[in-house]
């Protein structure tokens, strides 16, 4: 099997539910969310039909088991043979939306998808770990979630896998000139843990991996037995640099499944809240690229613009990095509107003074230009979301999906920045462009109106998929509810699992050592939204 | 890269003394909570354990156990027992002693 070329022309997307559709049968459809059943045989051509549609992105893949452990059974195994294999497909052309298939296995193999999709390598590399069911062929699956360490120790969403997952560790030398050099978990100030092995015949970088799982927390397991508004606060803290991102995907996915949405003013606040995450995040990724260039002041100048947007976020929601916002039906607190209109001009042009000031030094953008270059085929093929693809010239957004998780970017649309050339400094003005544009976004919703207000959302077994655009991309969220309203499987995507697909990718680009902290400044993602 | 030296001489120090000054905003951030002896029945204790969405709350011989280690100041036990909940305004957790963050709390009416 090899990756499929996306053809010239693509479906539009009730053509291609059509076409999933005469694989299998319509489960539902709604809220710009179709779900195709899909019989196992059929896997393997339904997702050929969707991955060779341009404009059609594997957005997601993750197993669900019919009865899985409890968490009260720490260490104990489902019981059923039988797991559900969901594909979560964005279309992006003429209509934007979702499109889930879902597909019982009922062995322990099923076709290599990733073969068709690349984008599906993670997924199977975790559900294998979760689940114990792996892609027929077996294909060396990497080391995701599960700390060797602990191994088969640690808790699992269902069946343990019958081998343990391969320890991806290169032999120190790998052979000619190259040999590995191992850098992490521990790294500098402030970075999370995360271990590199850079693969280096001295100066260039011949190949790159990464080990994510030290900070694995278990949080999808932890969240299951919980209520909605219990466990959305476990949700948000899954990467708590996207926590409005998340918590709002996570808060949609109930409300999808519950069949209600939040009130106006409440889905405005979730936007303002949700820009101002962006641009604090923003300012960020520009102090990490000045820290990995060297420039100490152009540093000094971001993180004051930044601890700046802070204050403006503690003044303005009572809380720095914006946690507790976000409920199940709506929001738990409104914006201080006065303090924001005060204070976020003057944070935001602070910003500005040091971007305007960096984009002057050429000894800057020098060492962003040509640097971890990913093109638009390469992002197409591994999925990827948010600056990191728009900066490649694809408008992939999840701010433009309708219903866009509640609405307030239907009622006022965003403006999607993209750049041509792929580069660091593509994803820097990709994120300049958006801090413009976020700071316009949050005054216009302001203006439309913002409330503390959350509609109830009513007990239900039901599902639902909820997404948002946080400041590094698509995060996804799916929810499966009992009768009570307890959570029996949440799956949480945030962007960093897609982006992190392509670091090594754009770290292997004719680059060298000292170009890979620039490269992970501009990716800004985090391990922690990987290993959650 | 003068343009970088003349701006950072212009800018001047800007790391100062901790805290210059108290921040606006601090007031209206989350703090972990402060719990009222007097008001504290095992009926209240019961429920805010419920809702801690940590492990930071928990009962044992007659005392709600209370670790600020473990606490991320969500707020659910004061709205769960406003009358025995305060927050306390405290930001300055930090300790050489992890034993100092674990507070016990005597519920009323309960033997110890």
């Amino acid at each position: 099997m090899t990756a499929v070329e996306p053809r010239a022309t693509g479906r539009t997307r009730d053509q291609l539910v059509s076409s999933l559709a005469g694989l299998g049968s319509l489960h539902a459809e709604r809220r710009g969310v179709v779900t195709v059943r899909i019989p196992a045989e059929a896997l393997e051509p339904a997702t050929h039909a969707a991955a060779g549609n341009p404009g059609v992105r594997l957005a997601d893949m993750f197993a669900e088991g019919s009865q899985e452990a409890s968490p009260q059974a720490a260490g104990a195994t489902a019981d059923s043979d039988a797991t559900v294999l969901r594909l979560v497909w964005a279309h992006e052309a003429d209509e934007p939306g979702y499109i889930i298939t879902e597909t019982e296995i009922e062995d322990e193999h099923y076709p290599p998808l990733s073969d068709i999709a690349p984008a599906a390598f993670v997924e199977e590399c975790e559900i294998y770990e979760q689940f114990g069911i792996r892609p027929a062929g077996g294909k060396p699956l990497n080391r995701v979630m599960l700390p060797p360490h602990n191994g088969i120790e640690l808790p699992t969403l269902g069946h343990r896998p019958g081998e343990p997952p391969a320890e991806v560790h290169a032999p120190h030398v790998v052979g000619g000139q190259a040999f590995e050099f191992p850098f992490g978990p521990v790294r500098q100030v402030g970075v999370e843990s995360l271990y590199y092995g850079l693969v280096t015949s001295g100066e260039e970088v011949v190949d790159l991996y990464l080990f994510t799982w030290h900070k694995h927390r278990g949080v999808e397991w932890r969240l299951r037995g919980k209520t909605m508004h219990e466990a959305i606060r476990l949700a948000e803290r899954t990467e708590g640099l996207s926590a409005v991102a998340t918590g709002w995907a996570f808060a949609a996915a109930a409300e999808a499944a519950a069949g209600v949405a939040p009130p106006a003013a409440a889905a405005r606040t979730r936007a303002v809240a949700l820009e101002l995450e962006r641009l604090y995040n923003h300012a960020a990724a520009t102090a990490a690229l000045c820290q990995a260039t060297g420039l100490s002041v152009g540093q000094s100048a971001a993180e004051i613009a930044l601890e700046r947007l802070l204050r403006v976020n503690a003044a303005t929601f009572g809380h720095r990095y914006l946690f507790g916002v976000i409920e199940p039906g709506g929001v738990s607190r409104a914006p201080d509107a006065e303090a924001l209109r005060r204070e976020l001009p003057g944070a935001y042009g602070e910003l500005l003074r040091a971007t305007d000031a960096l984009l002057r030094t050429n000894s800057f953008v020098d060492r962003l230009e040509a640097c971890g270059v990913l093109t638009a085929e390469q992002a197409s093929r591994l999925g990827l979301v948010g600056p990191v693809a728009r900066a490649t010239g694809l408008a992939t957004d999840a701010r433009r999906a309708p219903v866009a998780a509640g609405g307030p970017y239907t009622e006022i649309p965003v403006n999607i920045v993209t750049a041509q050339s792929g580069d660091v400094f593509a994803r820097f003005q990709v994120m300049l462009g958006e801090a413009a544009e976020s700071v316009r976004l949050v005054m216009e919703f302001l203006g439309g109106g913002t409330a503390a207000a959350c509609n109830l959302v009513p007990p239900r077994a039901s599902t639902g998929l909820g997404w948002a655009e946080s400041p590094r991309g698509e995060v996804l969220a799916w929810v499966a509810l009992d009768e009570d309203g307890r959570v029996t499987r949440a799956r949480l995507r945030p962007g960093s699992v897609r982006n992190w697909r392509g670091f090594d990718d754009a770290c292997r680009s004719q680059n060298v050592f000292t170009d890979i902290p620039i490269i992970e400044a501009s990716f800004w993602l985090t391990a922690a939204g990987m290993a959650r | 890269m003068p343009l970088w030296f003349i701006r950072g001489l212009r800018r001047g120090v800007v790391t100062t003394r901790y805290p210059a000054r108290p921040d606006a905003s601090a007031t209206a951030l989350p703090t972990p909570p402060a719990f009222r002896p007097g008001k504290l029945t095992r009926e209240l204790a019961d429920r805010m354990i419920s809702v801690c969405p940590g492990p930071a709350l928990s009962r044992a011989d007659g005392n709600l156990i209370f670790d600020a280690g473990a606490c991320t100041a969500c707020g659910r036990c004061a709205l769960a027992a406003p009358d025995a909940v305060t927050p306390t305004g405290e930001f300055e957790l930090a300790t050489t002693d992890r034993a100092a963050l674990v507070k016990m709390i005597p519920i009323l009416g309960e033997e110890r």
